[in-house]
């Protein structure tokens, strides 16, 4: 049939998503890492999914999270999930480090790209492993790159300076928090797909933590945009 | 066979332009859609259902093509099928809802279709889950779906209460979808409504003389 996109004989693959996850942010903190994001999934313009629960939990000290496509999000939470089930296979206990599921993704990511297929997202491990902290960034065309601080999306631009001059590799975990919270009310002033509900989730040396959704608070009623009028600059 | 209508440049493939909706309620779930199925501006079935059987107490509302979605909805009931007769009881909608995902997302390129499935299992009561176009799964307390939905997003944020009784569900369900059929020109006829219970599932057929909103 004519309508196949098939009948050439090469599969097209599709380079642009459809319903998105937004920024993501992790930053290394004193005991282990920690990770906001929001609850929103978007369609296009539109901010179609309010409380999705978008921090996935891969081992027992690994998180993971990604923007972008949240279709490949979820088919990436499966393929991780097999890792750790294929490793039980070996029987040793051996379980893979976040370094092993952080390198995976690269991987799988790099492959994809090259077939020009990708993985529409930029992903984050995070994971504390024989007493240190683990914290990557996998992009779309698979390049790995570990860091004490990520961020994705639209936080690249705005939450830099933030994270720069207010948190240090040492901070405690609330100190931490609090720099994601302040970050994420930024992203909501001034990112259209951003949403004001956000979620935490962190790993220490007991493992993983996921907090309930929590809203960040941001202030609207200042003077100056309470007694903004367009009358005034005419008419004086 | 004569191609030359389908190789022209203006063939529209049969969508279902459509309005699409599910709630849940304390008790159950309401399921309600329209009943126009489109082919370009011409109207090619008037009275369709576009609630689709996928278990005894599954169903599936597709919008998209016409084409992609029923093909689908078709594997997916014979895959349930099969795997509820060799589980010897009621079948999860979760399960479903995986089926038509990996359907939907291995195929995103090719497919138009985006699905909600709803349905109630011995499990965990009634669920909603909608599928949008790339294959994402996302549960829902409500959805709605097709061409007709977004124009009433507005009225059912505001309307939407959690733990509604049967009427205030099946109220606002009608009242969504008629809404919707009232504004979008891919939406019409009648309104088809299903309630998804433990013990039942029970139709019911709104007359386009019954419809609400005119």
């Amino acid at each position: 049939m004519i309508f196949n996109s098939e009948l050439s004989g090469q599969q097209q693959h599709t380079t642009s998503p459809v319903v998105t996850g937004g920024s993501v942010i992790a930053l290394v903190y004193k005991g282990g890492v920690v990770i906001g994001t929001d609850t929103l999934c978007s369609y296009g313009s539109m901010a179609a999914f309010k409380n999705v629960e978008k921090i996935a939990q891969v081992s027992k000290n690994t998180l993971y999270v990604s923007s972008g496509e949240f279709s490949d999000f979820q088919q990436v939470v499966k393929e991780l999930a097999k890792i750790d089930r294929s490793a039980l296979q070996y029987d040793d206990g051996v379980h893979p480090s976040p370094r092993d599921y952080g390198n995976f993704l690269a991987r799988l990511s790099y492959k994809k790209r090259c077939k020009i297929n990708p993985l529409y997202l930029q992903n984050v491990i995070a994971g504390f492993h024989n007493g240190e902290r683990y914290l990557a960034l996998v992009d779309i065309y698979g390049t790995y790159l570990e860091s004490n601080f990520v961020t994705t999306g639209f936080a690249s631009y705005f939450c830099k300076a933030i994270i720069s001059n207010y948190w240090n590799e040492n901070c405690t975990l609330d100190q931490a928090k609090q720099v994601i919270r302040e970050c994420f009310k930024v992203l909501f002033c001034r990112d259209c797909r951003a949403h004001d509900m956000i979620q935490l989730g962190y790993v220490d040396e007991q493992g993983v933590h996921i907090e309930q959704a929590e809203r960040v608070e941001t202030k609207w009623d200042f003077n100056g945009f309470k007694t903004r009028a367009n009358e005034k600059l005419h008419t004086q | 066979m004569n191609y030359t209508e389908i190789l022209s440049p203006k063939f529209e493939p049969e969508t279902t332009g459509t309005t699409i909706m599910a709630v849940i309620y304390d008790g159950g779930l309401i399921i309600g859609a329209d009943s126009r199925t489109s082919s370009g501006q011409f109207v090619a079935d008037r009275c369709a259902d576009k609630i689709d059987y996928v278990h005894d107490r599954i169903f599936c509302l597709r919008s998209g093509s016409a084409a992609d979605t029923q093909t689908i909805a078709k594997y997916v009931r014979y895959y349930v099928d099969a795997h509820a007769q060799e589980l010897g009881r009621l079948p999860a909608v979760a399960t479903a809802a995986n089926l038509f995902r990996n359907f939907l997302y291995e195929y995103k390129d090719s497919l138009s279709a985006a699905i909600i499935v709803a349905g109630w299992d011995p499990y965990k009561g009634p669920q909603i889950f909608t599928l949008p176009l790339g294959g994402s799964v996302i549960e829902q307390k409500w959805s709605i779906g097709g061409s007709g939905s977004t124009f009433i997003w507005g009225f059912c944020d505001a309307n939407y209460k959690e733990n509604m009784t049967l009427q205030e569900a099946r109220a606002f369900v009608l009242h969504a979808v008629a809404h919707a059929m009232y504004r979008d020109g891919s939406s019409g006829g009648i309104i088809r409504l299903l309630n998804v219970t433990k013990d039942k599932i029970e139709r019911e057929f709104i007359d386009y003389k019954d419809v609400p909103v005119k």
